[in-house]
């Protein structure tokens, strides 16, 4: 014997506390006499319940900053979006196609005397190197959440590549300090998704980062020998250190 | 649903108080992220549609319509951020569950974790239309009527699609030996 579909849209209407009060009695004498209903009735509470059992998951800590600090400080008008908005409204966009700029843009602002490291000068290689950014194994994470910055580092690894991806939205000019105490580990590149807007310059044992805004970038460091690695970082603004961190990456067996 | 204040906070954000627009920040955060988690299955996707969401409704309070409510200018374009994402995801790979870690005893997290992933993978397969308005009613605690000013349908679709899903839901459980 099917339910009538009056009856199936009643029980529904009851469980979810909107049946007319016209129609509770229909309902009520209709499950008294009907098997049927009266079990078709409880699979749906047990449904429900079971759905709304569920509790709710609290949004990574940082958010809250990320998009405070992403708006701008009064609201745009009818402008139509640039270039830079297209890309913050598709956070799932890679890297890779605006790789080259980022190569080009980091081979304009690090002076080649400030690089220990030869890997850096054959662009090439470089080029080569890094045919695929995003593909890197996640090692480990870090979320900042401050008033000044916040976000998350990320370190990525892929063969003796590893890959420090940052992904932060600053409220005020701040300034990075990656510092990797072993001299093995070479500064190899710098990507970023935004065209302009990241400044970095790198030394022996670290890389310096400049930001304001809302950023996505990564740093390649060559690990050539595949060792343990600690990559300390210190977020600095006003020229105060508002946080620090660590990133830790250890070889596979 | 909607606070009262609401719209005194959003006749703040158009004048440009980051404040006001942190207030409904704060109100309206967790039910966006959960409900793009609920869509998408995936934290980091959630937290992508999130900040889009909250980012779109900041640059565009001086376009919002009044003699509506703001919960269901938020939902609608959380919704079809989230189904942007699927959109580009169908192209990608299949949806992953991501446990949720919500603090509880090692026993009750294995029981509860199991429940919502079932309860999530059989969300996953229901279409999205329909997941929507499962999402908005027991995930949001909308009722039928605010789910049809959040998807601008009639009421006797909401109470049609939502009897459906649930069907739906019901059927995937059962296949998955739920």
């Amino acid at each position: 014997m099917t339910i009538e579909q009056k009856y199936i849209d009643l029980i529904n209407a009851d469980i979810d506390g909107e049946i007319e009060h016209a129609d509770k009695g229909g309902l009520d004498a209709f499950l008294a006499e009907n098997e049927e209903g009266r079990a078709m009735h409880a699979e749906l509470v047990t449904l429900c319940g079971s759905i709304e059992a569920i509790e709710a998951i609290s949004p990574p800590p940082h958010l809250r900053h990320v998009i405070v600090n992403s708006v701008k400080p009064t609201p745009a008008k009818t402008e139509s979006p640039g270039v830079l908005e297209m890309l913050f409204a598709s956070p799932a966009l890679k890297y890779s196609g605006t790789f080259a700029a980022g190569v080009l843009l980091t081979l304009s602002i690090v002076s080649s005397d400030q690089i220990s490291n030869q890997a850096f000068d054959d662009i090439t290689g470089l080029v080569g190197t890094i045919s695929d950014p995003i593909s890197g194994n996640l090692v480990n994470s870090i979320a900042v959440d401050n008033a000044q910055i916040a976000g998350k580092v990320s370190l990525r690894s892929t063969g003796s590549m590893l890959i420090l991806d940052f992904d932060l939205v600053a409220n005020r000019p701040v300034e990075i300090e990656a510092e990797y105490a072993d001299r093995t580990i070479w500064f190899n590149g710098f990507a970023q998704l935004e065209s302009s807007g990241t400044t970095i310059s790198a030394k022996s044992g670290s890389v310096t980062l400049g930001m304001e805004g809302k950023r996505r970038y990564a740093v390649y460091l060559q690990n050539g020998g595949e060792r343990s690695v600690t990559v300390n970082l210190r977020f600095v603004a006003g020229g105060e250190v508002v946080h620090e961190a660590s990133l830790k990456y250890e070889p596979e067996e | 649903m909607s606070k009262p204040d609401d719209t005194k906070l959003i006749e703040r954000c158009i004048e440009g108080d980051r404040q006001a627009f942190e207030t409904l920040l704060i109100q309206y955060e967790k039910p966006v992220f959960n409900a793009a988690y609920r869509m998408l299955n995936n934290k980091e996707d959630a937290s992508d549609v999130t900040q889009t969401v909250f980012l779109k409704v900041y640059e565009n309070f001086d376009s919002f319509d009044p003699s509506r409510r703001f919960f269901s200018w938020v939902y609608r374009i959380t919704l079809n951020e989230s189904i942007n994402v699927l959109g580009k995801q169908k192209r990608l790979e299949p949806l992953q569950h991501e446990p949720a870690d919500d603090g509880k005893s090692p026993e009750q997290e294995v029981a509860s974790a199991e429940l919502s992933a079932e309860i999530q993978a059989a969300l996953m397969t229901v279409k999205t239309d329909y997941r929507t308005v499962v999402i908005l009613k027991h995930f949001l605690g909308c009722s039928y009527m605010e789910i049809s000013e959040v998807l601008e349908i009639p009421e006797k679709t909401v109470k049609s699609r939502l009897y459906s899903a649930r069907q739906m839901l019901k059927d995937a459980l059962t296949r998955s030996g739920t």
